[in-house]
């Protein structure tokens, strides 16, 4: 007993002490940034992938949603999301669709001074597509050689967003891939591989031999830290750029600046569509949901919760608000956007569907059922926490208990199916809707139509939109998927998910940093996705 | 320290036998105790509900510990967190209190069921207490029934020990003895001449085994195992304030910490004092 007495005393002096200096350092501080550094950048970032568990390979996802550094893809997207060749030089897809060609440049050398050929990026998909990474690659056939500049991909679908696979796997070596390559990868990106401190930080020079623009900073160092650690390490001077939550957004560190960057990154809630009906996935894990199966009930929540509140209250006004997943992008629909916080309407929703509250406690039942549901959400994820427990107490003035619930991945997992999941999503892949809505993308070992969404017409309307090359053609088939002035995935149609916002990506760097145009920020967010172009102003 | 504060009453309290001190001491302290856990049982949901006009406000009339990043006021959820820490301390202490009882007693019957005891106690003890908590919780399905069966499950131990010290010692006693001679059952025996004794030992272990189980709750909940994290437990409190302490908000973690502090020490100082009344060897300190 004493003895846990004097822990708990030398814990509080502890606390005391990191306290006291804390705020000593931030006087020192000013003197730690006057250093003049030129050519390197330390930072911190990456909340979202953090330290990739499986090393720095794009087989198994690295660089996926992200631009992978350490190696090339075939295509990058530019600062309008549109693609331009980096390997490539030319492509082709066949009339049908099921063969695409694609023509590299013949002077891309890897950091080993091995060149980089058809071969390699033929085996890299190969590779990729058996592996079964994070990388949907279902509906690629196999990948083969024309000649050392040439590659033919035989696809088994003729899905015409095939083109942003192409622009996602990092090519790697042939002759230098095991299983081990993660762990010091070889590729032929702007940066080269130096040394990976596992738990703490992996060191990248620039590769000399790039083929493309050089970069400013010749040396990248990215340490993996929590969210405050690299907050109080910035503030200290130790590192020059941190991704911080947007609690901090109004913290102020002298000699630094606050950067907010707009995401395509959307938050939203799936709500199972199949009644429970005592049916298990493979797993075991029950599916359906009695609350949220019912239209009303999704409809009541997605008219009459006002948006613009929670991003202000969650998210501290760091973000905006968010009805299909995909406002942001091309293949969104306006349409489909409409006016919401209108408590009437939803109520009257409920009402006419005959939910009511017959026994007084300000939530409506129907059929002995209440409207009643747990809502989960990652716990390690603040934001979504905020969220939840914000939806939660608006939900209330409506007639409808949340019950928010943090928990693990692996458990989530276990309750998906039957359990609306706080989720994000934010691609500049269109193939994301139709993984998410298309009726056979169902498949409970992944979160692909987790909802067990099933309506013909969105089916016709997604598949219309995926086989078709003509690209804007294809936006107008995505848009109807979401509303075609009858039917649809989104609020106006089958209300399937409840959007609420995307979320902005804050860092916090030193004010000398000139990050250039920053590229459309995808789920987890892709900072260094122009890094070519930053430097450091006044130097 | 129970000394100095009866020493800082001698004055304030001049016609009053130390007794009768002891006993306003507790009551004091109990009262204290009480009111927390009647308290976080009334909290009002609004009470707790985020208010973001107002997050992140140091301390202040309003706000006495301050608010969170979700403008929650800080003395409702440590209120909350300590009524929850006090009631999983109370049924984590009297079930194992039961469990040592059971198990004392069981193994003064003979010589095997000594050893499964004592075999049942090693096993226990072997394994690191926070590990085994985090195990049982687990292995009940998680949540807060997981803390509160694994808290529960886990702090016999000791007291068991105890008991079973006490009942081989009362065994020798020359009165046991003619008390069999006399041809009264073991039954008999246990009842009326070992569970006297052993009485002001239950009421002592359970009033001791209090802080531990508390002090074991709030670290479960600190290292985020058992409750969401929107919940108020003082673990997830405090380690949700370590997130901001670079930030500057000292609050956060200064006064919910003392709090937990003042609680844990409040039982301590109950313990000792209820020790010095019921302990017979120890009545005239």
């Amino acid at each position: 007993m004493k003895k846990s007495l004097s822990m708990l005393l030398i814990g509080m002096l502890l606390v005391v002490a990191v306290m006291v200096s804390g705020c000593a350092d931030s006087k020192t501080e000013a003197s730690g940034t006057e250093e003049i550094r030129t050519d390197e950048l330390i930072a911190a970032v990456g909340t979202h992938g953090g330290e990739p568990e499986s090393g720095f390979n794009p087989i198994t996802g690295w660089g996926y949603n992200h631009e992978p550094l350490i190696q090339s893809t075939l295509f990058n997207r530019n600062n309008n999301a549109a693609f331009v060749g980096d390997l490539a030089t030319e492509h082709s897809a066949s009339e049908d669709g099921y063969t695409w060609t694609v023509t590299i440049r013949n002077d891309v050398k890897f950091h080993d001074g091995e060149s980089l050929t058809a071969e390699d990026v033929a085996f890299t998909f190969n590779t990729a597509a058996n592996a079964g990474g994070s990388v949907d690659l279902s509906m690629l056939e196999k990948a083969t050689t024309i000649d050392d500049d040439t590659i033919k991909f035989e696809l088994n679908d003729n899905q015409a967003t095939f083109i942003n696979k192409l622009a996602v796997i990092g090519i790697v070596p042939e002759h230098a891939y095991n299983e081990d390559y993660g762990q010091s990868p070889i590729g032929s990106g702007p940066y080269e591989f130096v040394q990976w401190d596992k738990g703490q930080q992996v060191i990248l020079e620039a590769n000399p031999d790039y083929y493309g623009d050089e970069p400013y900073f010749k040396k990248l160092t990215i340490v993996f830290m929590e969210a405050d650690t690299a907050f109080a390490a910035a503030k200290s001077g130790q590192i020059d750029l941190a991704e911080i939550p947007s609690s901090y957004a109004s913290q102020k560190v002298d000699g630094m600046k606050v950067v907010s960057l707009d995401s395509i990154d959307a938050r939203g809630i799936s709500f199972p569509i199949q009644p429970e009906t005592g049916e298990k996935s493979e797993d075991g894990y029950p599916i359906g949901n009695d609350v949220t199966s019912d239209i009303a009930i999704r409809k009541a929540l997605n008219i009459g919760i006002d948006r613009q509140k929670l991003v202000d209250a969650a998210l501290n006004g760091q973000g905006e608000e968010e009805f299909t997943g995909v406002d942001k992008l091309p293949w969104g629909n306006k349409d489909a956007i409409f006016e919401d916080g209108n408590i009437d309407e939803a109520k009257k929703i409920l009402n006419d569907a005959g939910w009511k509250d017959t026994d007084g406690d300000g939530i409506v039942e129907k059929n002995e059922v209440k409207a009643e549901f747990t809502l989960l959400y990652a716990a390690s994820a603040q934001e979504r926490q905020a969220l939840a427990v914000s939806i939660s107490e608006e939900s209330k003035k409506i007639g409808i208990n949340i019950i928010p619930e943090g928990a693990s991945w692996d458990k989530i997992d276990t309750l998906a199916l039957s359990t609306p999941v706080v989720f994000g999503y934010g691609s500049l892949d269109p193939t994301d809707l139709y993984l998410k809505y298309y009726s056979k993308s169902y498949d409970p070992s992944s979160y692909n139509n987790i909802i067990k969404y099933s309506n013909p017409t969105v089916d016709s309307h997604l598949r219309a939109a995926i086989t078709n090359p003509d690209q804007n053609a294809a936006n107008k088939d995505w848009q109807l998927a979401a509303w075609d002035g009858d039917t649809g995935f989104s609020s106006k149609g089958d209300a399937t998910w409840m959007w609420m916002a995307t979320v902005d990506y804050l860092y916090i760097m030193d004010e000398k940093i000139d990050i250039g145009t920053p590229k459309i920020q995808p789920h987890g967010a892709d900072i260094f996705g122009n890094i070519l172009e930053w430097e450091l102003k006044g130097n | 320290m129970t000394t100095a504060v009866v020493n800082a009453n001698r004055e304030l309290f001049k016609g009053i036998n130390l007794r009768q001190k002891t006993i306003m001491l507790i009551s004091c302290l109990s009262l204290l105790l009480i009111a927390i856990v009647v308290s976080s049982a009334f909290i009002d949901e609004n009470a707790l509900s985020t208010d973001f006009e107002s997050k992140n406000l140091a301390p202040s009339l309003e706000h006495p510990f301050g608010t969170d990043w979700m403008g929650r006021d800080m003395f409702v959820r440590t209120l909350g967190g300590l009524g929850l820490s006090i009631i999983i301390g109370a049924l984590a202490s009297s079930i194992s209190t039961i469990i040592s009882v059971f198990l004392g007693l069981l193994s003064s019957i003979g010589k095997i069921e000594d050893s499964i005891v004592s075999w049942l106690v090693d096993l226990f003890l072997s394994i690191p207490h926070l590990l085994l908590i985090i195990l049982i919780s687990i292995g009940f399905g998680g949540g807060a029934t997981g803390v509160i069966i694994g808290v529960a499950l886990s702090h016999w131990t000791s007291l068991t020990r105890v008991v079973r010290a006490e009942v081989k010692q009362i065994k020798t006693q020359e009165y046991i003895h003619i008390s069999q001679k006399f041809g009264k059952s073991k039954w008999w025996i246990a009842k009326n001449h070992i569970f006297p004794h052993l009485l002001p030992q239950f009421v002592l272990g359970t009033i001791v085994m209090f802080p531990h189980a508390i002090l074991h709750e709030a670290s479960v909940t600190f290292l985020g195992f058992g409750l969401s994290p929107h919940e108020p437990a003082i673990g997830i409190i405090l380690s949700e304030s370590m997130k901001y302490l670079s930030a500057g908000y000292w609050w956060l973690a200064f006064f919910p910490g003392l709090s937990l502090l003042i609680v844990i020490l409040v039982f301590d100082l109950i313990g000792e004092n209820l020790g010095k009344m019921l302990d017979p060897k120890k009545a005239h300190e």
